[in-house]
């Protein structure tokens, strides 16, 4: 038989060997192809969805230096277009590369067909079916807001579904009907990622659904965020890392013509990434109101993660270097190296930002969007675009269309990752020190919040270019992989034939180890064997372990860092001034929400000195007991908002500034939300709205028409007191007091009040650690402490 | 890594290729390992002043006792206001203030925006400078200006005040009309002690 080293021409024996095996002979194997049908679809679909992710990049990108680009339409926002850009990149272009490598790899390791052609199709058509309806939700504001969860409740569980009845199952039963006993180290990846980010993505969807496009996560604030962040920070850690890892362990020997560097490092890193992987979540949460010892846990396992994940740069980078395959000769090894050189900067970047007075500077600004785009484009973009350049040839039988195409491509999408992501890293490092640094007298040195804003611009401008170059080499590929479809060989419609023989491997589980021959103690034999890893051979020839220590990972993580949080009330302390909202301020919070504020605001004032001078007092737990879900944000564009109510702005100002952001601050980025002026206020939303929050467990004790009654009474004293400051008492058809600005308006000078409010007398009775349930709030009682501040 | 020809005989056995994992890394895992624990204990161990919110009072101690160690307590009183509105580095301290609480009404260089214009001579709730102080702890214009008593300290409302009243005469690149009346200069440069109203302290 030949072996890895003739090169890369035989891929499908060259597949095989790797995974070196026994034969399973008592079956007789009928002659037969691969379906290679099923990754045409799906490479396709990677390039396609690609192209439309950078677009909605490169959109989103000129937003924030042109805010008026697309004439203020509502519907083409930053804060609705952002959500849709990053879950386009990540469930439809990367998803979809990640499946097409899958069902090329698995196949072929397995030395047999995809188990069911039916299923896989219905993975393809329905995956796509669900990519698209989300994308016809961002642009109508449709979102649940929460930090790890943009999309709707529904498309989750439509993803589930499709994952778990015709990905997972059709992954799973052709790997029991495999010819070649030994899992190879990709499918390790590949099935833990298959377990793993169904469970974590289900227990981030649990929320309480009120309509088809709306629903309420059950836990609120800080507990809601600590569930978001061990679940679905995770399940998209785990997408991004985990099956790209499989791919680069299946498709760099067979580029570089040599057998992987080190079975044995493999193994331990694999096994460390499963187990410290599912802590690192709540790392990025540092500083927040959550409870101090899961921040520390988290940032131990970001630590403790560093050398695991440089464990695949070691093995892929050793791999792939040395070979007969170099740079100049093979288009796929250029892709690779950039890919693993990305890898390794942004897997370190990960355990350094996991550090807390690291991700105190880079937190919430442009640091964390270089991060994520370095490991995106650098990592996943360009690992994916080396495998799809190797397919190719082998999927459509031809020589690629263009040679040249795909060199200029990969030349130019290196161009475009560095200037997409180095200016970014660089305004982050402005906006850090901008926004941090104290003068020797312990002032601010930079009070204006947007000055920081002003000097990021020239760098947001160059992001540009990058961004622009990405896409072009993208078109490039595009055209490249169509022209190569076009010119296909017929042999290609009939795929692979599956090798009669797969492989004829020995097992090595019986090979003697060094101590064999000398008249040792047995234990130490054992010892040895242990250390050798030799016990793992078992279990490579079994699915079982790959399949159990993830579910018992998630378990594990459940129980030690997100239940405790649920039922334990001291890890939220609860704060006897802080009330619930009024029912307008409810409406403002729903328009907040569709809005997508949070992408640009957060809510979150940090315990440091820099940031309580900036904002005001830090935020605390027991201040978001009512936020369903908090808008703690990522990033910040425009100012925090934590601290943001109780007339720091006049609601006249709030009311001028969302008809034209860029009049009343200098430097601002925002675009103007007159629409929100001209927009009535549906006050049937009122009942719905306190409905939904006495099921969250939130009091309201009065009938449904006095809250009605509040909300348009609040909404008047909001008009009532802009029109006194000048305002218009209304704009064409409507009038100021029923204009959905002045709702949220209502809700925006309510934020971060109640810290301070007086404590009313009636919860003044009630110990410090009452629960919100036995502390109930009448609105007369509500309407004194907080409307009248 | 160069490969023998009996190692190419035996290439399916994948195992049998395991390249040494060097030494760094293992050193590095299990420095990261030995790590852990000690951090954990020292941080949560329950010892005073290791918290996040403790350690955030000391460094907004430290923070005040910089900013107004020299100066210490003031009072809100009109000759505070004087008295800091000719010391140009305290001018500074009141500078960042205000550009942090007040440039989004009266503009980057008080020259008004929604708020009025803070350089001209014409004031329409301040008479003396003193009211300055009034103006600024209890707001004015029906809530148009906000209170800012019980968010500034003392020390920073006198010290923004002093920013307020310096200033009046400067020449802002975005200028609203005039409103209000034209008042008298603000008092000079006290020679020593001079003899001063005092504005009621509320």
């Amino acid at each position: 038989m030949s072996s890895v080293a003739s090169g890369t021409n035989s891929s499908e024996e060259l597949g095989v060997n790797m995974a070196g095996s026994e034969v399973d002979n008592n079956h007789l194997i009928e002659p037969h192809s691969y379906d290679d049908a099923i990754v045409k679809q799906f490479a396709a679909a990677t390039l396609l969805w690609a192209l439309f992710a950078t677009l909605a990049g490169l959109a989103i990108a000129h937003l924030l230096v042109i805010p008026k680009m697309f004439g203020g339409v509502e519907t083409l926002s930053f804060g609705r277009l952002r959500p849709l850009h990053s879950s386009v990149a990540i469930y439809a272009f990367l998803a979809n590369g990640i499946f097409a490598a899958i069902y090329y790899s698995t196949q072929r390791l397995c030395g047999v067909k995809n188990w069911s052609w039916l299923l896989s199709r219905l993975h393809f058509w329905l995956w796509q079916f669900i990519i698209i309806a989300a994308i016809f939700n961002f642009p109508e504001g449709l979102t649940q807001a929460r930090s790890q969860a943009d999309l709707l409740q529904p498309i989750y569980l439509a993803i589930l579904f499709v994952w778990t009845s015709c990905f997972a199952v059709n992954f799973f039963m052709t790997l029991r009907t495999r010819k070649v006993k030994k899992l190879y180290v990709s499918l390790w990846f590949y099935a833990a990622t298959i377990v793993s980010f169904p469970l974590l993505l289900a227990a981030n969807s649990i929320a309480l659904p009120v309509s088809w496009v709306k629903s309420y996560p059950f836990l609120a604030g800080a507990q809601d965020m600590i569930v978001q962040w061990c679940y679905g920070r995770s399940a998209i850690y785990y997408l991004l890392l985990m099956p790209f890892l499989g791919m680069m362990y299946f498709f760099v020997p067979l580029v570089s013509g040599k057998r992987l560097s080190s079975y044995r490092l493999a193994k331990i890193h694999f096994w460390a990434l499963v187990v410290l992987l599912l802590w690192s979540g709540t790392a990025s949460l540092h500083y927040t109101a959550i409870p101090e010892w899961i921040s520390s846990v988290g940032m131990l396992a970001g630590l403790l993660l560093w050398m695991p994940l440089w464990g695949g740069l070691l093995n892929g980078w050793r791999t792939l270097r040395g070979g007969a395959v170099n740079f100049g000769s093979s288009i796929a090894y250029r892709f690779f190296m950039v890919a693993l050189l990305f890898y390794g900067i942004s897997t370190l970047e990960a355990s350094v930002l996991s550090i807390k007075s690291v991700s105190a500077m880079t937190q919430y600004t442009d640091w964390t969007i270089a991060h994520l785009h370095s490991g995106m484009m650098g990592w996943n973009g360009m690992l994916a675009f080396g495998i799809l350049y190797w397919l190719m040839p082998r999927l459509f039988k031809v020589e690629i269309w263009s040679e040249r195409g795909a060199s200029l491509h990969f030349w130019i999408s290196l161009m475009g990752v560095l200037l997409s992501v180095v200016p970014l890293y660089i305004s982050g490092i402005i906006q850090s020190t901008m926004w941090g640094s104290m003068d020797e007298l312990g002032n601010l040195m930079y009070p204006d919040f947007f000055e920081a804003i002003s000097a990021s611009r020239i760098m947001w401008w160059i992001r540009i270019m990058g961004g622009m170059l990405y896409v072009i080499g993208l078109v490039l590929m595009v055209a490249n992989f169509a022209m190569t479809w076009v010119n296909r060989s017929s042999a290609c419609e009939v795929g692979s034939e599956v090798p009669v023989n797969p492989s004829e491997a020995e097992s090595e589980i019986e090979s003697p180890g060094t101590l064999d021959h000398a008249p040792v103690l047995d234990a130490a034999r054992a010892l040895e064997r242990w250390s050798k890893l030799h016990w793992h051979q078992r279990w490579e020839s079994t699915i079982t372990p790959f399949f159990v220590i993830p579910i018992l990972l998630v378990l594990v993580v459940s129980l030690v860092l997100v239940l405790p949080n649920i039922i334990f009330k001291s890890a939220v302390p609860q704060i006897a001034s802080v009330k619930p909202y009024s029912p307008l301020e409810l409406l403002g919070r729903d328009i907040y929400r569709t809005e997508g504020c949070f992408n640009c605001h957060s809510q979150m004032v940090r315990p440091m000195v820099a940031e309580t001078k900036r904002y005001g007092d830090f935020s605390r737990a027991g201040e978001f007991v009512f936020d369903f879900p908090a808008f703690w944000g990522k990033r910040r564009i425009g100012p925090d908002l934590a601290r943001e109510g109780g007339n720091k702005q006049t609601s006249i100002w709030h009311w001028r500034h969302f008809e034209d952001p860029t009049a009343f601050v200098d430097g601002s980025v925002m675009p103007s939300y007159s629409h929100l002026l001209d927009a009535k206020i549906d006050f049937d939303e009122v009942a719905q709205q306190v409905k939904t929050a006495r099921l969250l467990g939130v009091v309201y004790e009065e009938e449904m028409d006095v809250y009605l009654q509040s909300a348009r009474d609040q909404a008047e004293r909001v008009a009532a007191d802009i029109v006194s400051s000048g305002g218009t008492i209304r704009r064409g058809e409507v009038m100021t007091l029923e204009s959905k600005a002045v709702a949220l308006i209502a809700y925006l000078q309510r934020l971060g009040t109640d810290l301070s409010a007086p404590v009313t007398a009636d919860s003044k009775d009630d110990s410090a650690e009452t629960a919100m349930k036995d502390d109930p709030v009448t609105l007369t009682e509500y309407a004194a402490t907080s409307l009248n501040k | 890594m160069s490969r023998t020809e009996k190692d190419q005989a035996t290439d399916h056995v994948t195992q049998s290729k395991d390249d040494p994992t060097p030494k760094w890394w293992k050193w590095i895992f299990t420095m990261t390992l030995a790590f852990s624990p000690p951090y954990l204990f020292w941080y949560h161990c329950g010892a005073e002043g290791r918290t996040l919110s403790e350690k955030y009072d000391i460094a907004l101690a430290a923070n005040l006792k910089l900013q107004f160690g020299a100066i210490g307590e003031l009072s809100l009183t009109r000759e505070n206001v004087v008295k800091y509105l000719y010391e140009e580095s305290w001018l500074k301290v009141g500078g960042s203030i205000f550009k942090a609480n007040c440039v989004s009404c009266h503009g980057a260089e008080g020259g008004g925006l929604g708020g009025p214009n803070l350089c001209d001579d014409n004031y329409k709730n301040i008479k003396d400078i003193g009211d300055i102080l009034r103006v600024l702890q209890n707001g004015a214009n029906g809530g148009a200006m906000p209170p800012w008593q019980a968010k500034l300290s003392p020390n920073e409302i006198v010290l923004v005040a002093s920013y307020v009243a310096s200033l009046r005469g400067s020449n802002p690149s975005v200028a609203k009309p005039a409103e209000g009346r034209k008042i008298p200069a603000w008092p000079k440069q006290p020679a020593e002690e001079d003899e001063l109203t005092e504005v009621t302290d509320e």
